[in-house]
C-alpha cells in the first residue's frame, strides 16, 4: 500500500517541492535576505537540471535498470521542477536587485547575461513539457527539448562566473559532461539502445 | 563495461558530495591581526550610514569587512573596508570594479 502511495506521480512532484518549501519558511522567518536565496535556489535548479539530463546516458550506459526506469518516467517532473526552481531564483534575484537601473548595470557580466539567457532557452522547453505539446510538435517535440544542451553550457558560465570559483560548478557538470561525451563517443556496440 | 559502470558510479557520488554549499571567493585580503583589535560591523554599517550608504548585509571576508549593500551615488554594490581602520579598500559590481585602493 505503502508502496503504491510513493510510486504515485504527485508524491513525486511533492518531494521535489520540499526544498523549495524549506527555503521559504526561511525566508518568511526574516532571518535571511532575499540574496541569501540566490544560492539554494540556483544550485536546485542546475541539479534537478543535470538529474534530468543524465537518464538518457546513463540507460545507455549501465542498460534497462528498474531504478533508471523509475526516473525516466518521472524525468518531466525533475525537468519542470529545475524550471521551477530556476524561476524563484530569479524572482529572488528581482526582489534583490529591486530596481531596473542596478539590473540593467550588470546585465552585460559575463555571469549575468549568461543566467538571463539560459532563463530564455528553458522558457520554451518547459512551456512544451506537456502531452499536449509533445503531441502538437511530433518530431520537433525532441529537437526544441534538446536546446537544454545549449541552456546547461549557459548555465555552468553563469555558475563559475557568479562565484569567480570553478569547485563547486565543476562538481556538478563534470559527471554530466562525462556522461554526454561516453554516450557520443563510445562505440555504439557496447552502449544499450537509447531512448 | 566494468570501467563504464565506475564512471556513472562516480559520477553519482560526485553529486552527492556536492551538497557542500559554494562561497564566493574574497577577491580583496587584509592581514588586519587579531580580531580583538578590529573595529565591530555595527560601527563599520553606522559609518557608512552616516555617509549616505544602504547597508544590505555585512560579513567578514578574505579578513576584510564585505558588505553588500548601495553606495550614495545609488549604485548596487559589494564593497571590502579594512577592519581595522575601516577604510574603504574595494567597490565593485557583477563584473566591474568601480573603486580599488592602491596595493589591494
Amino acid at each position: 500500500m505503502l508502496r503504491i502511495i510513493l510510486n504515485k506521480k504527485l508524491v513525486f512532484w511533492l518531494f521535489l517541492s520540499i526544498p523549495a518549501l524549506l527555503m521559504m519558511v526561511r525566508f518568511n522567518s526574516g532571518d535571511v535576505l532575499a540574496m541569501d536565496m540566490l544560492h539554494p535556489t540556483g544550485e536546485w535548479s542546475a541539479r534537478l537540471m543535470i538529474v534530468a539530463m543524465i537518464l538518457s546516458p546513463l540507460v545507455s550506459i549501465l542498460g534497462p535498470k528498474r531504478w533508471l526506469n523509475w526516473l525516466v518516467q518521472r524525468r518531466r517532473a525533475l525537468g519542470v521542477a529545475s524550471f521551477a526552481y530556476a524561476v524563484l531564483h530569479l524572482i529572488f534575484y528581482l526582489i534583490d536587485m529591486g530596481n531596473l537601473d542596478d539590473i540593467l548595470a550588470e546585465f552585460w557580466a559575463l555571469g549575468i547575461w549568461t543566467g538571463w539567457a539560459a532563463m530564455l532557452l528553458f522558457l520554451p522547453i518547459a512551456m512544451t513539457s506537456n502531452d499536449a505539446w509533445q503531441r502538437r510538435l511530433k518530431a520537433g517535440w525532441k529537437r526544441l527539448q534538446r536546446l537544454v544542451y545549449p541552456a546547461a553550457i549557459l548555465v555552468l558560465v553563469h555558475w563559475i562566473f557568479i562565484h569567480n570559483n570553478l569547485g563547486p560548478a565543476l562538481v556538478h557538470f563534470i559527471p554530466l559532461a562525462l556522461l554526454v561525451a561516453a554516450r557520443f563517443f563510445l562505440s555504439s556496440k557496447i552502449l544499450h539502445k537509447g531512448i | 563495461m566494468r570501467m563504464i559502470s565506475t564512471l556513472a558510479l562516480a559520477a553519482a557520488s560526485a553529486i552527492a558530495l556536492a551538497s557542500v554549499p559554494a562561497s564566493a571567493t574574497g577577491v580583496i585580503k587584509c592581514k588586519a591581526g587579531p580580531v580583538s583589535g578590529w573595529k565591530t560591523q555595527d560601527e563599520l554599517t553606522k559609518k557608512l550610514t552616516k555617509e549616505g550608504w544602504t547597508v544590505r548585509k555585512s560579513k567578514v571576508d578574505g579578513g576584510c569587512y564585505e558588505v553588500y549593500g548601495t553606495t550614495p551615488e545609488g549604485d548596487r554594490v559589494e564593497a571590502y573596508f579594512h577592519p581595522v581602520t575601516l577604510e574603504k579598500l574595494y567597490v565593485g559590481r557583477r563584473g566591474e570594479v568601480l573603486f580599488r585602493k592602491q596595493g589591494y
